[in-house]
């Protein structure tokens, strides 16, 4: 699963056509039950504490919130000022996060959300734009392009007052089409809607690369994007912008129906954004309270199914006219927008998604193979003959091999990928190589770094992993340095380990429970496929205690006996039974068979993470390893 | 093609945009101390092969000469006008484009011999290009390198070649004065000429593969290769047998070849003295990384020359040198030196130029400049925990020089050991290379072996204590050096 921002854990935009259900079952917080708020200033407590753990774009922290607040909506003008003292709290780059929370909260909730956030969010919203990175700006414009026809009855999220203010803020003295449909449109903001338009349908190719219909759009808006770029007169800005609109509309049969439950999508496999962005002005009307009427955890379904009958009827009303003056290219451009890619209606758009993918996978028998014939023969048609005379003379279609042939583009450092789904896949590995880094930067501040030593020549030598551009799945047949080979299954055993959980007992859930060995306290979380709470990176003994799973193993794995051990384990013994758990007679086993020294213990837990990021950032094994030699 | 409202603003800091035709290239040079920042408005860009991300603002310094050039124009977007400063619509681009797509067809035909594909014709026609670039001072040999490289690794097919540095007097991703190979697998971005190839891995999360570069280095300990020959020509065949065995090892990543840039004294002229060392150093390229492609960068004669000594077995191939080019002068070099040297312990922190918004997000090279800060460690240690060697003597006239019939007291390989005590040991403010520890296994040692370790790291003597028998040296990170050995050139560290 990519986490990079590119491809947002959650996404504001599709929220309102799920209709998270509020109090769905297997998304019920037992913690919150648990610790009951019952007087306004512990919820505010508790809810900014929670808030404190929305560092990044993460789905269930962002839904958990909130439901959080739906629950508890009588209060929902503390919930609203948590946030927003959160958003002016935080440093730039952990803001998007909470205004995703204030998109999720106002679309699904809305009442009595919306008109709370709609007196506050404008200036709130100004503030951070001007303090975020180019990225995240980009981000928060799509997400204010959503908030147009947001709110219920596809109107403004937060009023049409706020809309067009946020928006003449944003892209200058463009308003909003209510208000003067002749007015002056900034460029920019065209070209704004542009873009959006043109990433959703890409977004869209990438589920779906054999929709053709999304191939020709994407072409057309291409097109259309460099002839805004070129410069055109307003008549054509207000012409193209109408059709942009149009296009975002909702189909009013969408409108009321409600989603199939089996489209709803489990975490895991969350569709792109785009598959529903032309349902973002569906009203969002309150879901009713009943956990009944949607199954917990339904499978996922093959995505490209939804797009395809979402796009049914869009765009039936034909394109506006446009002025005579208008030069034919533009309008001819407007004239296939309309009829190829967004004018056609799917008659069975079920059967229409579904016979995608089996097209797909019979024309993408070896993509990568493909690939590669195709770069040869790109390579091979110059015909150059490797000579001092040939050289100079010839000109070569060099700007096709370096640029047209690979139109994905990481924006971050300008690396280039081709478009077909191994590109994209290799361009999302990458981003999320980027994503990692940035947020080790982000961990790292303020900590000094130094130029490493450099590497002795036998892991110099048998250093391929550098050829493999951060892939960590890297060819199996490759000869690896054994120290490589064994750095990555110590890697594999950790993350095993980790990913061992035991389940909470009943009524145990506000139990704070430390590890014996390393006395930091396990983390608890909910396993949305068991439909428990565990804890996660744990063991049972078999006395009954709880241990991390990656402490203990490492005190099995040690084989020297050391008196250190014993004293620590019996003052974990200690512990444990201040903490609760029956001081049984039977851990003795544990503690005759767990010999350890003492450097085993303490931080061990902490080694092993390290460990395990090291490896997964892609850091050649083989330099750490030469630190630790020359140290 | 300059945009006319940049000359009539001049106001503090003017964004000034220049709009460039196709296959043009914008050129610029920076005086000490200042930078500038350029940011790509629309359309595609490269600098020297590394492209450029449109609305990413890219930070240049330290007396940067770089060209953004472009195949199909573009709109940039300058921070501040720089001394030097114009747009050149003759440039070498195609000419090496089209060098590149003959490397890549070597590439695909060696990776196809790998592969068991039916060879399409002999033997040498599945052989991966190994290239030598040659060319005379300020031809832009490193450019075509660079250029070649960055080509290489952007071609989408998880090409890796090997970039290899036999010129001492020019860092490149380490210090000047060694000579080093690594692999490239992302493009190589310009920022500052003390790092002009990428940098040398840090302990920093970096953005770019290009930073975390694990080259192996070895150390030859001087600027000029006249100095001692013999001892560049052993360290080029020690890096050449590490080159091939690491292709040996890796026969996929084996396909996508070899680069060396080399020193320019390699082309000097035969008049001058450098002569008879030049075509041996050549020779021991040539064979050490196996050449079968000569590039010879602008030099009619050098060409005709590399045509006869070779030309029946190596494909020499003449290539035109940029109009771009800037004459360096010594006292440039020298500061050149010092960056490099200064940029190894500390990293190479760019202050953005003045007036340049916070939110602009400005990047060395795609690195964000915060990164770039690095602390080294600074220890006192005892004469006696660490062993310096010189090698040859101190200052060493070349053998031809002395009189017929004499021969050296002090060979030119021998390791001399250098006693930091002993008045003018010259250990004070020498810039030493750290040996690797040498072979654990004692029937593998010999007399010599100093000459062929490689280099784990660069220390730096910056105060020595004569009485106590101790000195202070500065090392990248934290590290023991007792009983460990270091070599000394001629190179000195000053803090700046």
């Amino acid at each position: 699963m990519s986490m990079y921002s590119q491809v947002p854990a959650y996404q504001q935009t599709s929220y309102p056509v799920h209709g998270y259900p509020p109090q769905a079952p297997s998304y019920a917080y037992p913690s919150t039950s648990a610790i009951y708020p019952v007087d306004p200033s512990t919820f505010r407590r508790d809810y900014s504490a929670r808030l404190a753990e929305l560092t990044e774009n993460s789905r269930p922290v962002i839904q958990g919130l909130s439901l959080y607040a739906q629950d508890y909506s009588r209060w929902a003008d503390v919930a609203v000022s948590c946030i927003e003292s959160h958003i002016r709290r935080v440093p730039p780059w952990m803001k998007l996060p909470a205004f995703y929370l204030i998109d999720a909260i106002s679309k699904n909730v809305y009442e009595p959300f919306g008109p709370i956030f709609g007196s506050r969010v404008s200036p709130l919203f100004l503030e951070s734009y001007d303090q975020v990175d180019p990225s995240t700006r980009t981000k928060m414009e799509e997400m204010l392009l959503t908030w147009r026809n947001g709110g219920p009855n596809g109107r403004q999220l937060f009023g049409a007052g706020v809309q067009s203010a946020l928006e003449r803020q944003l892209w200058g003295s463009g308003a909003t089409p209510e208000t003067s449909r002749r007015d002056f449109i900034a460029k920019a903001q065209v070209l704004g809607e542009l873009n959006t338009t043109l990433n959703q349908t890409q977004q869209k190719l990438q589920i779906n690369p054999y929709d053709t219909e999304a191939r020709n759009t994407l072409a057309i808006l291409q097109q259309l994007r460099s002839v805004v770029e070129d410069g055109v007169s307003q008549q054509h800005l207000v012409e193209i912008r109408s059709e942009l609109h149009s296009l975002a509309r909702p189909p009013p049969l969408l409108s009321a129906a409600p989603v199939a439950p089996a489209l709803y999508p489990s975490a895991a496999t969350y569709p792109p954004p785009v598959s529903y962005s032309h349902d973002r002005g569906t009203p969002m009307p309150p879901v009713p309270h009943s956990g009944t009427s949607y199954p917990p955890a339904p499978k996922p379904v093959v995505p490209s199914s939804e797009p395809s009958s979402s796009y049914t009827g869009l765009l039936s009303a034909p394109a506006p006219s446009g002025p005579v003056a208008v030069p034919s290219n533009i309008s001819s451009l407007l004239d296939t927008l309309a009829k190829a890619g967004w004018g056609s209606s799917g008659g069975t758009p079920v059967g229409a998604g579904t016979t995608a993918p089996v097209s797909q996978a019979e024309a993408e028998a070896d993509p990568s193979r493909e690939a590669a014939r195709e770069y040869r023969e790109a390579i091979f048609s110059e015909n150059i003959k490797f000579t001092s005379t040939d050289i100079t003379k010839t000109k070569p279609n060099i700007v096709h091999i370096l640029y047209d042939r690979l139109p994905v583009q990481c924006k971050q450092c300008g690396i280039r990928f081709p478009d077909t789904t191994q590109g994209k896949k290799t361009m999302e590995s990458h981003l999320d190589v980027h994503f990692r880094q940035n947020r080790r930067a982000h961990q790292n501040l303020g900590r000094g770094h130094s130029r490493s030593w450099f590497v002795g020549v036998e892991d110099w030598v048998h250093d391929v992993s550098a050829s493999s551009k951060g892939k960590e799945s890297a060819d199996p047949s490759r000869p690896l340095n054994v120290k490589v080979v064994a750095a990555a299954e110590a890697a594999k055993r950790g993350a095993e380990l980790r990913a061992q959980s035991v389940v909470v007992p009943p009524g145990d859930e506000a139990k704070h429970i430390a590890c014996p060995i390393c006395k930091e306290t396990l983390k608890s979380e909910f396993n949305e496929d068991d439909e428990e709470w565990v804890w996660r990176n744990a063991v049972k003994a078999e006395d009954g205690r709880i241990f991390h799973a990656t402490c203990h193993a490492d005190a099995l794995s040690s084989l020297s006996t050391s008196t250190a051990l014993v004293a620590r384990l019996r003052q974990g013994l200690a512990d444990g039974s201040r903490s609760g758990t029956p001081d049984d007679p039977s851990s003795r086993v544990v503690k005759s068979k767990s010999p350890s020294p003492a450097s085993n213990l303490g931080k061990r837990k902490i080694d092993t993470d390290f460990t395990a990021v090291k490896v997964e950032d892609g850091t050649p094994p083989s330099k750490k390893l030469m630190l630790s030699a020359t140290a | 093609m300059s945009s006319a409202a940049a000359k009539a603003a001049p106001a503090p800091s003017p964004p000034k945009e220049w709009t460039l035709e196709p296959e043009t290239e914008y050129r610029f040079e920076l005086d000490p101390g200042t930078s500038l920042a350029i940011k790509l408005v629309r359309g595609h860009a490269e600098v020297f092969g590394a492209e450029l991300a449109e609305g990413k603002t890219y930070l240049f310094a330290h007396e940067c000469k770089a060209a953004v050039f472009t195949y199909q124009g573009c709109t940039i977007e300058m921070s501040c006008i720089p001394s030097t400063e114009y747009v050149s619509d003759e440039t070498p681009m195609y000419p090496y484009a089209n060098v590149h797509i003959a490397l890549e067809k070597m590439r695909l035909l060696a990776r196809d011999a790998h592969h068991g594909s039916p060879p399409s014709g002999t033997e040498a026609d599945s052989e991966p290009p190994r290239v030598l670039v040659i060319g005379p001072e300020n031809a832009g040999k490193t450019t075509v390198c660079k250029t070649l490289a960055n080509y290489a690794v952007r071609a989408g097919q998880d090409w890796a070649p090997v970039y290899i540095n036999v010129d001492p007097g020019e860092g490149g991703w380490t210090v000047p004065g060694s000579i080093s190979a690594t692999s490239i697998s992302a493009p190589l971005t310009t920022a500052s000429p003390a790092h002009p190839l990428g940098n040398a891995a840090t302990s920093a999360p970096t953005t770019l593969t290009s930073n975390a570069l694990l080259p192996i280095v070895y150390w030859y300990g001087h600027s000029e290769t006249k100095r001692n020959p013999l001892l560049l020509d052993r360290q080029i065949r020690n890096l050449g047998e590490n080159v091939n065995e690491r292709h040996e090892v890796d026969a996929e990543g084996r396909a996508a070849g070899l680069i060396v840039d080399t020193p320019s004294s390699f082309a000097a002229s035969s008049s001058s003295s450098g002569a008879d060392h030049r075509l041996m150093l050549i020779r021991a390229c040539v064979d050490a990384f196996r050449i079968n492609v000569i590039l010879v960068v602008g030099h009619e004669k050098l060409n005709v020359e590399m045509q006869r000594t070779y030309g029946n077995r190596i494909n020499v191939v003449k290539i035109p040198k940029s109009g771009g080019v800037v004459d360096l002068d010594p006292p440039y070099r020298h500061r050149i030196h010092n960056y490099q040297l200064h940029a190894y312990f500390y990293g190479h922190p760019i202050n953005p130029p003045p007036g340049l918004p916070t939110s602009a997000n400005a990047t060395a090279g795609g690195e964000s400049a915060m990164e770039t800060n690095l602390s080294p460690s600074s220890s006192v240690i005892s004469f006696d925990d660490l062993t310096i060697y010189r090698i040859g003597e101190k200052s060493m006239a070349p053998s031809s020089a002395l009189p017929i019939g004499a021969t050296r007291s002090v060979s030119e390989m021998q390791p001399v050991k250098v006693d930091p005590a002993s008045p003018g040991s010259g250990v004070l403010n020498a810039m030493l290379a750290l040996l690797a520890p040498p072979n654990p296994d004692d029937n593998e040692r010999y007399d010599e072996e100093v000459l062929d370790l490689q280099v784990a790291g660069f220390l730096a003597v910056t105060s020595i204590d004569v009485p106590r028998r101790r000195m202070t040296v500065l090392s990248p990170g934290p590290g023991s050096f007792a009983g460990r050995t270091a070599i000394m050139g001629s190179f000195e560290w000053t803090e700046s």
